[in-house]
């Protein structure tokens, strides 16, 4: 199956891009394992004729050289999912975009670079109620939001939404991506 | 102004012990408790019944006094104890030959020890490491020492005493060289008022050390902390030890729903007793060393980590702090110090607490020329005077309640009320209005304390804000259940913390998400 874009992650961040890039004409596929809190993007995305995937995730990337070429899902087992562009909106840990071990931090996908502290008793603040340090953990991108991965970046694999290092406005830096992309 | 024979300063299981043994002998019996009951040490430990066997070969007075007490608290408690058994396994790199000196120790202290062939044992318990060289069986057993204290105090004001808890003690009336009463203050309202009393108990634990300056003497005690950590399952059958000199992580513990593996030992100095954290590198320790014992925690997940400061009375310089003595200190001040009217019961250990409550009392009652004897170690805690039947066609809830409280669970109203509010740990509704009616309930952390709420594998994440509305109007007041809710998530933080990584820090995401207020 070949789209122009799929988006890994159907959140806030996945659908929103995904509605932006209909918009345009581009032909979108989102892969999302479920759970979301938001129905509005997801509502609009369907409407406008987008392509889900629910209940799926991704398991690996099929590349050639630093060209993500296509993804296999855990629901579509050896049939490949193609396209032009790959968004990762997976979000953090909840959400299983981020993965966190005794000592580091994780992207379990593609192995992505990620931004975090290596001392574990700096990865959060004793007071429940102040910004914690690792909810501003997240994969690195260049200046195109291209993700970066061994320290390269990647051609085609772009990362928007909570996913991101840092402190992120997740609608703003979606549509910042589609921007780019158009 | 109301005067008392004894007033018990500390709400942990030896106050609560003293409490209990003293209004049993028909004195009029206060207790006092700055925060909650069973808030400090006696919360903060592995809920180890100890057989003794740990301690056999370096205290064998220690070990003697565990295996007594021991077979006293399988039969007055039983619903605070599970009767796992334990093991002690030597493995390839320890020394085999300290096998045959740890027996020969046991049976001198009187611990029925008993070598059981690797194999077998392995069949017995397969959570064990397979390259095990020795084992051996003793009567060690898994206790709640939440329920031990509550249970103690129900007894207690059951037997006319009264209980103050979140109120602290900021002097002493004295006069001429005689301790007359205390200066209280009600943490939570901020008043001050003062009560009196022929003798005054101190069994606060490390906390003892500010009390005994406040009456006017020293107790040469030094504070060591000791971590733990939980895991959200059962992985073994019993309570698994190494069969070596005491050290690191060398115990794991099954209780309720829950396996408690610890501790590390660090002195630290009396101005950190208060907040106590956790560190990462001895969450490394004690999962490295632990998953050695039972090789199973690799992959099990840790739900939260905890620490804890035994009052250990110093007798040399030990920085460690294990080869002091863990036996039981009764000081009486007047002899000690020519301070009248003030008695200090510190030292031992969860498992001797009654031992240390009937040795206080015993105290108390030649201070002031009472001749009753000690009834503790027949009479049975509250719930335990007559074996709890269950029913097959009792509810989840009903079943659970009866584990926890055995026949006061016939005080619970469950043909109205058997709705579950917290799923790990089955607690029912019923359950909730017994503990707030009965068992000096103020906020959610007490009550989780009375009825193990949140104390499962959610951690409260899930159920907490049903829990904050049942027991805010349960209370008679509804507006409060934001703050419970509060109180208990930064509560709960405080043990998530140390363990932020797998399942444990995406849990923690989403209580953020959930619960924050910035």
């Amino acid at each position: 199956m070949k789209f122009d874009i799929i988006i890994i992650g159907g959140g806030l961040a996945g659908a929103t891009a995904g509605v932006e890039l209909l918009k345009k004409g581009r032909k979108c596929c989102i892969v999302s394992e479920g759970l979301s809190l938001h129905h509005t993007p997801m509502d609009e995305y369907l409407a406008l004729g987008g392509t889900l995937l629910p209940g799926d995730s991704v398991i690996v990337g099929i590349w050639e050289e630093h060209r993500l070429k296509a993804v296999l899902t855990r629901n579509l087992g050896n049939t490949p999912l193609e396209a032009d562009t790959f968004l990762l909106c997976t979000g953090k840990f909840f959400s299983k975009g981020l993965k966190a071990t005794m000592d580091s931090i994780v992207e379990p996908i593609f192995g992505a670079d990620v931004e975090f502290d290596p001392c574990r008793d700096r990865w959060y603040d004793s007071d429940f109620h102040a910004p914690q340090p690792f909810e501003r953990f997240g994969v690195k991108t260049d200046a195109e939001g291209r993700v970066l991965i061994a320290g390269a970046p990647c051609e085609n694999l772009i990362a928007a939404g909570e996913i991101l290092a840092g402190e992120i406005d997740i609608i703003k830096s979606a549509k910042d991506v589609c921007r780019t992309l158009i | 102004m109301k005067e008392y024979d004894v007033i018990i300063i500390g709400g942990g299981i030896t106050g609560a012990g003293t409490a209990r043994d003293c209004a049993m002998r028909g004195l009029r019996t206060l207790l006092i408790e700055r925060h909650d009951l069973a808030d400090g040490a006696t919360g903060r430990n592995h809920g180890l019944l100890h057989s003794g066997a740990r301690y056999a070969v370096t205290d064998r007075d220690s070990a003697a006094e565990c295996i007594g007490e021991n077979l006293i608290l399988k039969k007055i408690a039983p619903t605070c104890v599970d009767d796992t058994g334990g093991f002690f396994i030597t493995l390839p790199e320890d020394d085999l030959a300290y096998q045959s000196t740890f027996i020969e120790s046991c049976r001198a202290a009187g611990i029925k020890a008993e070598a059981i062939d690797p194999v077998l044992a392995l069949r017995m318990e397969p959570s064990l490491p397979h390259d095990i060289t020795g084992a051996v069986k003793v009567p060690d057993a898994s206790i709640d020492p939440f329920r031990l204290t509550t249970l103690n105090v129900l007894d207690a004001s059951l037997h006319g005493a009264e209980i103050l808890t979140y109120t602290e003690v900021t002097g002493f009336i004295s006069s001429s060289g005689r301790i007359l009463g205390v200066k209280l203050r009600d943490t939570r309202t901020g008043e001050r008022f003062e009560r009196r009393a022929r003798i005054t108990v101190n069994a606060a634990g490390i906390w003892g050390f500010r009390i005994a300056e406040m009456a006017g003497t020293r107790i040469a005690m030094f504070p060591a902390k000791g971590s733990l950590l939980i895991f959200g399952h059962r992985v073994s059958r019993m309570v698994i030890n190494r069969c070596r000199k005491p050290a690191n992580a060398d115990i794991l513990v099954p209780g309720d729903v829950v396996s408690v593996l610890g501790t590390t030992s660090t002195k630290i100095p009396f101005e950190e007793c208060d907040g106590i954290r956790v560190t990462a590198d001895e969450v490394n320790l004690l999962l490295e060393e632990g998953c050695r014992l039972v090789p199973a925690l690799a992959s099990t997940r840790v739900i939260r980590a905890y620490a804890g400061v035994r009052p250990l009375v110093a007798s040399d310089d030990d920085p460690s702090g294990r080869s002091i003595s863990r036996g039981i200190v009764l000081l009486d001040h007047e002899t000690r110090d020519g301070i009248g009217g003030f008695i200090t019961i510190t030292g031992g250990k969860l498992t001797t607490y009654r031992l240390m409550a009937e040795m206080a009392a015993d105290l108390v009652c030649r201070k002031i020329a009472v001749s009753k004897p000690c009834r503790t170690a027949e009479r049975p805690l509250p719930g335990s005077e007559e074996h709890h039947v269950r029913h097959q066609n009792d509810s989840l809830g009903k079943k659970a309640a009866g584990n926890r409280f055995g026949l006061l669970t016939d005080k619970m109203d469950f043909a109205s009320k058997s709705e579950v509010i917290c799923e790990c740990e089955h607690v029912t509704r019923a359950e909730i209005e017994y503990a707030v009616k009965f068992l000096d309930v103020h906020n959610m952390i007490d009550l989780r304390r009375r009825t193990r709420i949140g104390m499962g594998t959610c951690q409260g994440t899930f159920c907490m804000t049903r829990v904050a509305t049942v027991l805010a109007e349960t209370l008679g007041c509804p507006e409060k259940a934001p703050d419970f809710i509060r109180e208990y998530v930064e509560e709960r933080w405080k043990g998530c913390t140390p363990v932020c990584w797998g399942e444990g820090l995406r849990e923690m995401e989403y209580m953020r998400k959930l619960y924050r207020e910035k």
